[in-house]
């Protein structure tokens, strides 16, 4: 696989406090779905914010295909990001808010018509003139990706998307964002606090803690070799009581 | 979040405003302490008259007003009435109308020649302690409704629940559960109805008789006798409680900002609630009926003709000019008390500007101001100015003075909105104002026609910060009553009423039907 992305000695101090992240060094490649874990504070926000360049690193670099692109704007990166709760229009229909950001630069008929092909894409063509808060979980994620998808980002990067969602929720929806990367092969980066999530969805997990990358392998090579005692605490421990605790259910069936 | 520095240069800017509009004058009254003999104001028998009376009416009218509030509230958010939207817009109308118009509607009523004295053959004064009492309950007790309903209505019912399963019986559960959930709230509530009645000089105006109270003393001795030194003192008195009111609703307000949807209360089938809201429908409409019957009738009670003449009579005396100056200083306030309040909050809210916190301090501060103190402020702060007469510093006054409570609405709204909405417009090229007009803006709307009403009705009924500020030219319409009141011209003083009413009342539905339009919209 080519690289996409990567980071050079990523830093961020904030005003009077301590390293929120420190010397954070790694690469994505391209078409690979890879989540950031870790618990909250360890500094997975504040790197993500970086990468899409809502916030500059103390120092440290940010390359995507080869290119320094740190001090960029965010909408000059060619990367695109899902935020927590999807943070959609509410005011405007499905359509609108994938058509908005167009507008910009085309004609309202050619905006509209780009976005609706991506909604059809997505799955929801019977639904674009729908608001927000007529669409269900599932659909309102789908609109939130194809507003980031229809820019045409070579990254999109997800801001724990399913916090606030319940459990049957989050489990349908895994299904889908899967689906839809596998649809357009685009490279993805999650920020998840949640480890099955991350395995689930995962192609690498890169674990954080206190703003410094504790592992960066697969899920299998995470669960058999964990590199240090609090991956092996924080993920594979909390994996495993899941696991077991399961079991005796799955086996009475 | 923002990193320009527009941001940066309009919370300074604001800071600044608010600065030269609140805290300048304020601290311009608090040194003209200086340049008078405060112990000889404070000892003297007029001060100290005014002051127990203040005391003692105020305190008694709190206790009735939040009584008969939370017994509404209570009926109308526990029990099932019908019509209780109607009910719930009936308890507010009071609040459309002057203080010194309830004081009027009193006189109407029960006074030496009034509707129910003649009805029923009353002998007994009206005027004095019971009177302002009486008026003060009708002026506050829309307020202490209000208050109390927000209140009841976001109490969870699952505490009762778990407690009944248990087999705790009511009262302990009344003991245990109601009154720790009320007792801070109730506090802050009685401490708001307290400084609205004690600041207020309207009611005692109109009914006080020999009964004064210090909002009068000082009313009567700035405008009488220009004495802003017994005015200045005075005005330090009164900011005591609205201090104390604007601490406690502070406190208690960062506790109710918590965001959590409560488990509402099975209604209970109940006359009680309908025949309380009934009769409290009708204590509140007498006034207003009397208004229409004192406007309407030619000389009342000697000549009960319908007749339009004290209608003409109020006009021939430039009503219709101080109406359209109301109108005008109303929309003007709306309008830049809008964009004020949602710059204001907006700062506070969605940017990470340091000096924000300042910006939220200086916008909430009005809260603890008294109308009439502020009123007072600017006239030591801008006597001799070109500010001085003109509509400018009316429109400012009403500004400040209600500034706060929009502000406040404006802060929890956008406090509520998804607060990635700009980092979305940043990462796909749109600039923070288009994410303001295009999303910020229409998810507010309801918000911003709630502050626009607020700030309109408010300007077109307040006496109190304007008194000592307005001129022959800039006279709003409300002041016009103590003006007829002196004249004794009380069937005017109903006409003036009944126009505010109308106007704030047809506003107020208007608005309410765009509002649910707008919410089904979404």
């Amino acid at each position: 696989m080519n690289e996409i992305l990567r980071t050079v000695d990523l830093c961020k101090q904030f005003d009077n406090s301590c390293d929120v992240l420190n010397d954070v060094s790694f690469n994505v490649d391209k078409g690979e779905f890879l989540s950031i874990l870790g618990p909250s504070g360890c500094g997975k926000t504040t790197l993500l914010r970086i990468l899409i360049g809502l916030l500059p690193p103390t120092s440290g670099k940010v390359i995507k295909l080869g290119q320094d692109i740190t001090a960029l704007k965010p909408s000059q990166r060619g990367m695109g990001i899902v935020f927590q709760n999807y943070a959609l229009f509410e005011n405007m229909s499905a359509l609108d808010n994938v058509s908005y950001a167009l507008r910009l630069h085309s004609s309202r008929e050619t905006a509209n018509r780009m976005a609706e092909e991506m909604l059809e894409l997505v799955g929801l063509s019977e639904e674009k003139y729908k608001k927000p808060a007529k669409l269900s979980g599932g659909q309102q994620q789908r609109v939130a990706i194809a507003r980031t998808l229809v820019t045409n980002p070579d990254v999109m990067l997800f801001d724990e998307p399913m916090s606030a969602l319940d459990v049957d929720t989050r489990l349908s929806l895994r299904g889908e964002l899967k689906n839809l990367q596998k649809k357009f092969g685009t490279t993805m980066i999650y920020i998840t606090h949640d480890q099955e999530e991350a395995f689930a969805l995962s192609d690498r997990i890169l674990v954080m803690d206190k703003g410094v990358i504790q592992q960066i392998d697969t899920p299998v090579n995470i669960i058999d070799h964990p590199a240090n005692d609090y991956v092996e605490r924080f993920v594979k421990k909390n994996i495993q009581i899941k696991i077991d605790s399961l079991l005796p259910f799955s086996r009475k069936k | 979040m923002m990193k320009s520095k527009q941001p940066k240069a309009l919370t300074w800017l604001l800071i600044i405003f608010f600065l030269f509009s609140v805290v300048i004058p304020l601290g311009r009254m608090l040194a003209y302490l200086f340049e008078t003999d405060v112990v000889s104001v404070v000892s003297s028998g007029r001060f100290m008259t005014g002051l127990v009376n203040s005391l003692t009416t105020s305190l008694t009218a709190t206790l009735i007003s939040v009584i008969l509030a939370a017994v509404l509230a209570w009926s109308l958010e526990r029990l099932q009435v019908k019509g209780k939207a109607v009910f719930a817009f009936l308890f507010i109308v009071p609040m459309l109308i002057p203080s010194i118009s309830h004081g009027t509607g009193l006189v109407i009523l029960l006074g030496r020649n009034g509707i129910i004295t003649n009805l029923l053959h009353l002998d007994f004064s009206i005027y004095g302690f019971w009177g302002i009492v009486l008026g003060s309950v009708m002026y506050s007790f829309p307020v202490a409704f209000l208050m109390l309903s927000d209140i009841l209505r976001y109490e969870d019912s699952t505490p009762y629940e778990a407690a009944s399963v248990l087999g705790i019986p009511k009262r302990k559960q009344f003991q245990s559960i109601f009154v720790p959930f009320i007792r801070k709230p109730l506090i802050s509530i009685i401490f708001a109805v307290f400084t609205l009645i004690i600041t207020d000089y309207g009611v005692p105006l109109m009914v006080g008789g020999q009964c004064t109270t210090l909002p009068v003393v000082m009313y009567q001795d700035v405008i009488g006798m220009l004495d802003f030194g017994k005015g200045s003192v005075i005005g330090v008195v009164l900011l005591v409680p609205a201090f104390i009111a604007f601490v406690l609703d502070s406190m208690n307000r960062d506790h109710a900002s918590l965001n959590f949807t409560p488990r509402q209360f099975e209604k209970k089938k109940s006359p009680v609630g309908m025949v309380a809201c009934i009769i409290a429908s009708i204590l509140i409409l007498l006034p207003i009926a009397a208004f229409l019957v004192i406007s309407l009738v030619k000389k009342y009670p000697i000549d009960m003709t319908l007749t339009w003449f004290n209608v003409m009579k109020t006009f021939q005396q430039h009503a219709g000019r101080y109406l359209l100056n109301s109108l005008l200083i109303s929309l003007i306030v709306s309008a830049v008390g809008v964009t004020a309040a949602f710059a204001s909050a907006y700062l506070s809210v969605r940017t990470n500007v340091k000096q924000a916190r300042i910006l939220h301090l200086l916008s909430i501060i009005s809260l603890s101001i008294p109308g009439i103190v502020l009123g007072l402020s600017y006239v030591l702060l801008f006597k001799g100015t070109f500010l001085s007469g003109t509509f400018a510093i009316i429109i400012l006054a009403n500004l400040m003075h209600f500034f706060s409570s929009p502000y406040l609405m404006m802060y929890n709204t956008l406090g509520k909105i998804n607060p990635n909405l700009e980092d979305v417009g940043e990462t796909l090229g749109l600039g923070r104002t288009a994410i303001i007009r295009d999303v910020i803006i229409p998810q507010s709307f309801g918000t911003i026609l709630e502050m626009a009403v607020y700030f309109f009705v408010n300007s077109m009924m307040t006496i109190s910060a304007v008194s000592f500020l307005s001129t022959y030219r800039t006279q709003p319409l409300a002041l016009m009553i103590p003006m007829f009141e002196g004249q004794m011209q009380i069937e005017c003083i109903g006409v003036v009423s009944l126009i505010i009413l109308i106007i704030n009342v047809l506003l107020k539905l208007l608005i309410s039907t765009v509002s649910t339009k707008k919410r089904r919209d979404f």
